[in-house]
């Protein structure tokens, strides 16, 4: 499946590019987020819960960012697993200093897989530029500062400036940590990686 | 008389039960047992490399989480194959649980056994497998070109090669003054039963005997699967089929992994275990059937007489090929239809994909067969500019031509031989039921109002009653009831009624005293299964022959009782009379009684068989030597080969100028299937095979992407025709009795769906001038093939 978009914010490109690789922000824009986790050096290990009808559940996904060349482009690597199914992705992202701001161009290559594969793969796909708006819309608030901020609980040896391995990122508490399908969809095409993985669904490897 | 049964429109006894929801399937049964669900492949193609299943063991409920590792040696071993033949030369199995690797999404993995269904797929969801992803291999020419194999061992992703030829097709193809070639494309469909698989299974610890319920075609062959694997005496496993909501082929598969998995946990646990699919599972752990890419090339003369056919095609089996070679070789035979052909070659490879396996489904490589046949016969007629009918008229096998052998090798492994059909007789009806020279007054007049319509028809010929045999037991009990019983299972074919004509015919007995029992183990051990269109031909005439020796069994005792010659007795609603003076008579259950001679009476009528109730021969033993007791016979019907049913099938369509959508106007059958035993039951056979035929032109397809990944496993995505797009069916009926069997049957089960995808190709076709050269079409890839063509004509 392929998903390409654009989402043009009202800010400077490198504030974007912080934006986009702050794992605080993204716990809190990331639909569906219960926690992120960072793994290794621009590694993350995301718990999302998300459900596309009946199909619903709670996913552990692995997202790395590579051929970052900051603050154009970065490639996402995402791959998750879960009851609902799996998905491997790859997100180019390119982020293009344009008058007033910033356009963030992502494509998504993504192979879906197992019972999300064969129910809705269409919806997902039909919905998922118009409902990866959310995500940049919350990504755009946070630009503008009107998201709540919440502090990390960082691991002991992290700092709040710079997220260390251990520490983990969650959201504000909301009324209800599930997401409905737009939100998944979103998540799906969220043109930054990271959203990706919402639907996706964590892998993790057998201890 | 006794009332004539046979050839009647019996109402369906079992309808009753069924249409208020007394129905007994699979799902009804053991509501007490565990359930189980699996964790199955969510990839194509990927060797497995851990499971984890920390979270998985807590949750309340469980009982037992399985993998290949768990199990017992045999239980390990690879499915069997269940149709070997010496072509196939590189046949793969899977295993009930995956073995390091897994070759198509939805081949299951782990099982869980848990207090409910609830509770196993929660706990399914907690377990982790991991994949390393391999190369999908997918769609029939990728398989073809083999840059990647689904098995290692098989690189070339080849399990068979066949070859049959007839005649001297070279010289006979150099010398025809007239050539053409095609590609022909029919894609992958399925069965899609309203019920689908499911199999619950009881140990009685005590007995140490296992009894098992299945949703399934071939309950005698899955009781032996059972014992084999579970390595258990046959005496000590029962097979039931209950009421069974629809097989259409998939459910003679066997065994699935869950009808040895659940068994076992049974006996494992001591305890009842369940499973049934849910419908995303069916799509994608249920076999389909249908993907064939065919290429043709036709020599043929200027009447359009076939002087030469040569086809080639490639057959799609999925992952594994536990059916062996059967549909392929169906296509590769019955493409020809009826059609006299003296020079043919057709080859054929069958190919591993990382898609789910294929086995047969109703009509089994023939709709695939007639579509390639057909549209050729239609190519031909349109490079002649002449009618269609025509055509094949000038290529028919005549009456006086049967039987008629081709020379070649059946799906039996018997010659391909056709017993009987009138096939220019059925041509002759089937234009006047539709009026095939009063359409072009019909075409033009709608032209007039702008609207697009054509016309098609399709032929074919179906070897039915495959082997290798079946049995009937009828036995007359004390109190006048007949039962009946027959190994073969049913899926709402109307068996009971069916074959309870049949008897009470032969037998002379009322039908309501007769009941049927079919696919239980405990009533009939022998049995083959039901699929291929054989029931009827085969159980109904093992049947027939059980009936006719219980009526011998029984004027040979009422003769003794009566003082009278058995030749002058016939039985009558139920009572054997003397012909010509019925007062003379003895009930059929009086008969019954003094067929069992008895120590102790249990009523009045019993008293009679007691020892002392009548003067007997002092020598005589009270059974007589070579008889037994009991009014009672088991007989059997194993024809030399198959039966050829025959028919063809004209539809009228419509195609919106627009949106290329496409609506069929009328839809006329005629049908040769021998005699008839119910006209309703196969007026109701001819309808649902319609429907599925309609569906497989216009509709059904398994959308599988690149990745392998079936993208419309489920009835949002994956489109089957309601009742508002199955058009009403006009139905003309020929019976050519079949010579091989005592009934002159042959079967029907499958015939109407068979020529759909061929004849709403070619009637899309007359609409709108375009080839049509692949099924099924949908309004948007009409539409293109509209579109390409108006960009070509108007460049």
């Amino acid at each position: 499946m392929r998903i390409a978009g654009s989402h043009t914010f009202r800010a400077p490109r490198e504030e974007v590019w912080e934006a986009l690789h702050d794992p605080a922000v993204l716990a809190r824009t990331l639909p569906g987020c219960q926690a992120l986790e960072v793994t290794g050096e621009d590694r993350y290990e995301v718990t999302v819960t998300a459900g596309v009808a009946s199909i619903k559940g709670t996913y552990r996904g692995e997202i790395e960012l590579a051929e970052k060349d900051a603050p154009q482009r970065y490639v996402m690597d995402a791959s998750g697993q879960g009851g609902p199914g799996t998905i491997d992705a790859r997100v180019a992202v390119e982020l293009v200093a344009v008058d007033g701001g910033t356009r963030v161009d992502y494509d998504v290559d993504a192979v879906v897989g197992g019972t999300i594969a064969g129910v809705g793969q269409r919806v997902l796909q039909g919905a998922s530029k118009k409902n990866a708006e959310e995500f940049f819309a919350a990504v755009e608030r946070e630009l503008a500062g009107e998201a709540i901020t919440e502090a990390a609980e960082p691991s002991e040896a992290g700092t709040p400036e710079r997220p260390a391995v251990g520490d983990v990122f969650r959201p504000p508490a909301k009324p209800a940590a599930e997401t409905d399908l737009t939100k998944l969809v979103a998540a799906l095409a969220l043109g930054a990686a990271i959203a990706l993985i919402g639907v996706l669904v964590g892998r993790r490897t057998a201890r | 008389m006794t009332t004539k049964l046979f050839g009647e429109r019996v109402e369906r006894r079992e309808d009753r039960r069924l249409l208020t929801g007394r129905g007994r399937y699979v799902d009804d049964l053991a509501h007490d047992a565990y359930e189980v669900a699996f964790v199955r492949s969510p990839h194509a193609h990927a060797r497995i490399t851990g499971i984890d299943v920390t979270d998985a063991i807590d949750v309340d409920g469980l009982v037992a989480i399985y993998t290949y590792e768990d199990l017992p040696e045999r239980m390990q071993e690879p499915l069997p194959l269940l149709i070997p033949h010496p072509s196939l030369t590189a046949p793969r199995t899977q295993h009930v649980l995956a073995k390091d690797e897994v070759n198509h999404v939805g081949e299951a993995v782990v099982m869980v056994v848990a207090r409910d269904r609830y509770v196993a797929e929660d706990v399914v969801d907690r377990i982790v497998v991991t994949y390393d992803p391999l190369p999908p291999v997918v769609g029939i020419e990728t398989a073809a070109a083999a840059e990647h194999a689904v098995h290692d061992d098989v690189p070339d992703n080849v399990a068979a090669s066949l070859t049959q030829e007839i005649g001297d097709l070279e010289a006979a193809m150099a010398a025809a003054p007239h050539r053409i070639e095609l590609r022909l494309d029919i894609e992958r469909s399925a069965s899609t039963p309203l019920e689908g698989r499911g199999v619950v299974a009881r140990w009685d610890d005590e007995d140490q005997s296992l009894r098992v319920h299945s949703s399934t075609q071939t309950p005698t062959s899955v009781r032996a699967a059972i014992a084999t694997f579970l390595e258990l005496p046959f005496a000590k496993v029962e097979c039931i089929a209950p009421d069974v909501g629809g097989g259409f082929g998939v459910k003679i598969m066997h065994p699935w992994p869950e009808e040895l998995l659940v068994p076992w946990a049974a006996r494992t646990w001591g305890h009842p275990v369940k499973f049934v699919d849910d419908r995303r599972e069916h799509f994608v752990a249920a076999n389909h059937e249908r993907g064939q890419v065919h290429w043709v090339e036709v020599g043929f003369d200027d009447d359009g007489r076939i002087l030469a056919l040569d086809v080639r095609f490639l057959h799609d089996h999925g992952a594994y090929i536990p059916y062996g070679l059967i549909v392929p070789i169906i296509t590769s035979t019955q493409l020809l239809g009826p059609y006299k052909i003296e020079n043919y070659r057709v080859e054929f490879q069958s190919l591993y994909t990382n898609t789910m396996t294929v086995t047969p489904y109703r009509g089994a490589g023939r709709p695939q067969g007639c579509f390639a046949m057909e549209r050729t016969i239609d190519a031909i007629a349109s490079e002649l500019g002449r009618d269609r009918t025509e055509i094949r008229a000038a290529n028919f096998i005549q009456p006086d031509e049967m039987p008629y052998d081709f020379g070649l090798t059946f799906q039996d492994g018997r010659p391909y031989l056709y017993d009987s059909g009138d096939f220019p007789a059925t041509l002759d009806k089937l234009r006047s039921l539709i009026d095939w020279d009063g359409f072009e007054a019909v075409r033009q007049e709608a032209q007039a109002e702008g609207r697009l319509i054509g016309i098609g028809m399709a032929a074919y010929v179906e070897g039915t009653g495959v082997g290798p045999y079946e049995g009937g037991h009828v036995l007359v009990e004390p109190n006048g009831r007949v039962q009946v019983a027959t190994g073969l299972s049913t899926q709402g074919q109307g068996h009971e009624t069916a074959f309870a004509q049949i008897v009470s015919e032969e037998l002379g007995v009322p039908i309501e005293d007769v009941t049927v029992v079919t696919g239980d183990t405990r009533r009939f051990q022998y049995a083959v299964g039901t699929f291929a269109s054989r029931a009827a031909v085969m159980s109904g005439n093992a049947i027939a022959l059980a009936a006719r020796k219980v009526r011998e069994k029984a004027l040979s005792i009422a003769a003794d009782a009566l003082e009278v010659s058995p030749e002058d007795l016939d039985i009558v609603d139920g009572v054997v009379q003397v012909e010509g003076s019925p007062e003379t008579s003895i009930p059929l259950k009086l008969v019954a009684t003094l067929s069992n001679p008895l120590r102790y009476a249990f009523d009045e009528d019993a008293q009679k068989a007691t020892q002392f109730a009548q003067p007997a021969d002092p020598d005589e033993p009270p059974v007589r030597e070579g008889e037994e007791p009991g009014l009672e016979g088991t007989d059997y019907y194993s024809p030399p080969r198959s039966t050829f049913a025959n028919g063809m099938h004209a539809v009228i369509v419509e195609v919106d100028p627009e949106t290329s959508d496409v609506e069929i106007l009328r839809y006329a059958v005629v049908h040769d299937c021998g005699r008839i035993i119910n006209p309703m039951i196969l007026e109701g056979q001819i309808h649902g095979g319609v429907a599925q035929g309609v569906g497989g032109a216009l509709y059904e397809r398994m959308a599988y992407d690149e990745n392998g990944q079936l993208q419309n496993a489920s009835f949002m995505d994956f489109l089957m025709p309601y009742a508002t797009e199955v058009p009403t069916i006009e139905v003309d009926h020929l019976e050519t009795p079949s010579p091989l069997n005592p009934l002159g049957i042959k079967g029907a089960g499958e015939a109407g769906v068979i020529p759909g995808s061929a004849a709403i190709a070619a009637a899309i076709e007359d609409a709108t001038g375009l080839k049509i050269r692949s099924m099924p079409i949908s309004p948007s890839e009409l539409h293109e093939l509209r579109r390409a063509d108006e960009e070509t004509a108007t460049p």
